[in-house]
This record gives structure tokens, C-alpha cells and sequence, in this order.
């Protein structure tokens, strides 16, 4: 994955936000309940946006420390996805 | 505390144009006359959300033999359900698939019998083959997850690899191979369905290797079967713990096999709250949690992985649905399973005719 790669949630994969359970990302036979700041990456991967303008966007909306660090979690966030054919790559 | 169930697995109808000879449906079907309206449903899946479940599977039988299919997923989205379609294909036009998917279906399941024409008609009993691959060709352009369900056994577990080449060429996103189970109809034809040991060895490497060429592209999923395990799954997630069956007449199981079990009595989501049937009712706390374990379930270790196993399994097999599931390698039954596979493996294992699923009347 590098910075222009443009994600997006596989077809039949969604967000939803529970009340009583919190962020979760529904995918066929199964969920992920989601933390920190997966369900903030997850809705910006909207097949949009390329890996640097989510990184950026993040940074914007936190301040969130070392840009690097913050583009090398998200992709290997990603990355896992990838392999489960969760995140798609445009 | 009771645990918070994550799927409902929702028996629409037991009705079906195909006759599959390892049909997971138990003998005695739903009768049409006492499937529960479309309207029964929509509460149903409302009270289920209410529970904590996230996902809903539509199967059956057949749901698309349901007229009102469509009403049924929307009432699943309208719940906040995860809304996922499990069909043979046949009653899916193009027009009513699109239908389903605007009304929000997320996932469809479509099963197969095999990759050749003949034998996938003669295991299904009826000409379905080449309608699903006209179907899968229309799905694989369509905005739902797509995963395809193979179920596999000795008869058909030699073309494993082509049956993985005929997934990756419909473009599906999932591959579900599936052993069978010996419950319901699996059960009558188990002499004919049961894979040597051989062939499992061979398809457990061929599945692994073909896991990783595919990463990525396509998810594999393989489903053992129990016979040849070391030790039991942990069925339905536990009982009473992760999943619920509601069959067409409305009648709430721990597990789809349950109505096997005979002193148990099912409580019907027309007549009782469904928090109170998951809760209360004597069928969910009959094998919940640990206390009705006997040794050597009670002092191991893995009873918080496997739950104990399967407990209509130790009712067919063992005949006491209290037993350590017979599969595992420590139950004091696990030679009744043994004794199945010696025969199996055996030279000239007996081939005897199959028996096909009936529909109900």
C-alpha cells in the first residue's frame, strides 16, 4: 500500500453505530468491534480518498503526533483488512 | 449474566426445489400451512436487535420460495440487521435479485454442488447447476458481498480444486467449502457422503496452498469435518451463547438439529417475547454454560473453547445428549465414531443408493 493507494470497504462490508455496542464493522458471517481510531479511518474509506489524504485528515482532526507513525499504522490497519478482503484497493 | 446472541439464523421456509441428499434440515419439515407471516418476522428480527443480534440469515429450505422475500429484507435492514441471503438460486431472477439488493440485502450465499454439471444435479436430485452459473454471472456485477458455498464429501471432494478454479472464474469474494455434517438427511446418506481419510489429508493441504496463492483476491473458508477431528467445534458457538434458529413455524432452537433432542420443548416467537424464550426458556438454559458437563468435559481446559461440542451429535451418535460430544478424541463414545470412519476407510466401503430430501407436504 502507498500513499496513493485509494481503499475502500469491500461490497457488503459497513460501519454501523450501535447505541448500546458501540462502532462495528458488519462483513459477511461476521463483525469487528472497533476502536480508537478505526471507525475514523474505516468512514473515510470511501474509494475517494487516496492513503495521504486520510492521513492527512486524521492529523487535521487530532493533532495526532508524528505524521509518519501515523501513515505507517493506518496502512498496516489496512494492510490486515486487505488480506480479508474487507478494504479493496481502487 | 446470560450472554448476548450475535445471529439469528432465520428458517424462512422448509419448502425447496432442490433435494440435496446432505440437506441439514431436520426430517420432520415445517408444514407451508404454518409458516409465520411476513409481518411476525419484521417483529422478530426487531426483537432480536433489541437483543444484541447483529447479522440475520434468510435460509431455509429455500427463501426464495417465499413470495414476500423482499418485505423479509427490508425488515432485516429497517431492524439494523446485517442482512445476509442463503439460496440455492433457483426462484432468483435477475429483476427479484435487484429487488432484494435495493431493499438492502448486504451478502448472498449461493450454493453449489459441485463444479460438473451431472453429479451436482444427481447430489441436488433436480436440473439446478446451469441456472446457478447463469446466476453467480449476474450477482458477481451487483453492489452485495457474494460468497460461494460448496458443500463437499466423498463423492465429489476429488474436483476440490476445480471447484475452487470455478469460484475464483465467477469472481465471487468468499469460498465457503463446507464438509458435511452428519445431521437431518447428511445423516441417512452418511455411508455414501463420509470422505476417507485420505482425501482429507489431501484436501486440507490443497485448501492451505491455494489460501495463500488467493490472499487477498478471494477468502477461503473450509469446514472440517467433525468425524475426523481431535477434538469437538464449539457448535453454534455454545449453546444458547452466540446463536439462535427460529424455523418457519416460529419455533426458537438453540441449534438447527435441535427438534432431535426429545425431551426438549421450543417455545414459539409468536406467542412468547423473545428475550424471555433466549433467557428463560428451559431448551436455552438446558446445555447453557457448564453446569449440565459430565467428565470429561467438566475438568478440561478446552470446555471454554469448545462449549463441550456438539449436543445433538451426542444424541445421535452416543444417544444421550448429556455425552461428551462423541467426536472428541477424549469422549468415552469416541470409538462409536471410530468405528464409522474404520468402515469408511475400509476396502470396498459400501455404496448404497442415496436418499433424497422430500419437501414438506
Amino acid at each position: 500500500m502507498t500513499p496513493d493507494s485509494v481503499p475502500r470497504l469491500a461490497r457488503g462490508c459497513r460501519l454501523s453505530e450501535d447505541p448500546s455496542q458501540g462502532w462495528v464493522l458488519l462483513i459477511p458471517e461476521g463483525i469487528l468491534r472497533l476502536s480508537g481510531p478505526g471507525p475514523r479511518i474505516l468512514q473515510r474509506c470511501d474509494g475517494s480518498r487516496t492513503l495521504g489524504d486520510i492521513v492527512r485528515e486524521l492529523g487535521e482532526e487530532f493533532a495526532a503526533g508524528d505524521p509518519a507513525r501515523v501513515e505507517a499504522d493506518t496502512a498496516a490497519f489496512l494492510e490486515r483488512l486487505c488480506e480479508r478482503r474487507i478494504i479493496v484497493l481502487e | 449474566m446470560t450472554p448476548r446472541p450475535q445471529a439469528l439464523i432465520a428458517e424462512v421456509t422448509h419448502r425447496c426445489p432442490l433435494h440435496c441428499v446432505y440437506c441439514s434440515n431436520p426430517l420432520a419439515m415445517q408444514p407451508r400451512g404454518d409458516e409465520i407471516p411476513g409481518e411476525a418476522w419484521a417483529r422478530i428480527f426487531r426483537e432480536a436487535a433489541e437483543l444484541g443480534v447483529l447479522h440475520v440469515h434468510l435460509t431455509g429450505g429455500e427463501p426464495c420460495a417465499r413470495q414476500d422475500l423482499g418485505e423479509l429484507v427490508a425488515a432485516g435492514r429497517a431492524a439494523n440487521l446485517y442482512t445476509n441471503l442463503i439460496t440455492s438460486g433457483i426462484g432468483l431472477s435477475e429483476q427479484r435479485l435487484d429487488a432484494l439488493i435495493d431493499a438492502g440485502l448486504d451478502h448472498l450465499q449461493l450454493s453449489f454442488q459441485d463444479s460438473e454439471e451431472e453429479p451436482a444435479n444427481e447430489f441436488a436430485g433436480t436440473r439446478a447447476h446451469a441456472r446457478k452459473l447463469a446466476l453467480a454471472e449476474v450477482v458477481r456485477g451487483r453492489r452485495v458481498a457474494f460468497t460461494l458455498n460448496a458443500v463437499v464429501h466423498r463423492q465429489n471432494i476429488a474436483r476440490l480444486e476445480s471447484i475452487i478454479a470455478m469460484a475464483e472464474r465467477l469472481g465471487v469474494d468468499r469460498l465457503e467449502i463446507a464438509n458435511v455434517q452428519y445431521y437431518g438427511w447428511a445423516l441417512e446418506n452418511r455411508e455414501r457422503l463420509m470422505p476417507t481419510r485420505r482425501q482429507m489429508a489431501d484436501s486440507v493441504a490443497l485448501v492451505e496452498a491455494h489460501r495463500q496463492r488467493l490472499k487477498g483476491r478471494m477468502r477461503i473458508d473450509f469446514v472440517p469435518p467433525d468425524y475426523y477431528a481431535r477434538y469437538p467445534k464449539a457448535c453454534m458457538g455454545g449453546w444458547g451463547r452466540a446463536l439462535m434458529v427460529i424455523d418457519p413455524a416460529g419455533r426458537v432452537l438453540p441449534c438447527h438439529a435441535a427438534g432431535v433432542i426429545p425431551d426438549l420443548t421450543f417455545e414459539n416467537a409468536q406467542a412468547r417475547p423473545l428475550r424471555w424464550i433466549w433467557e428463560e426458556s428451559a431448551a436455552f438454559q438446558r446445555f447453557r454454560g457448564e453446569d449440565w458437563m459430565p467428565e470429561p468435559c467438566r475438568g478440561c481446559d478446552r470446555r471454554h473453547e469448545d462449549f463441550g461440542g456438539c449436543r445433538c451429535q451426542a444424541f445421535l451418535v452416543a444417544g444421550n445428549a448429556s455425552a461428551t460430544d462423541p467426536v472428541c478424541s477424549l469422549a468415552p463414545d469416541r470409538k462409536l465414531v471410530d468405528a464409522v470412519i474404520e468402515q469408511i476407510n475400509s476396502a470396498g466401503a459400501h455404496e448404497p443408493g442415496w436418499v433424497y430430501r422430500i419437501d414438506p407436504v
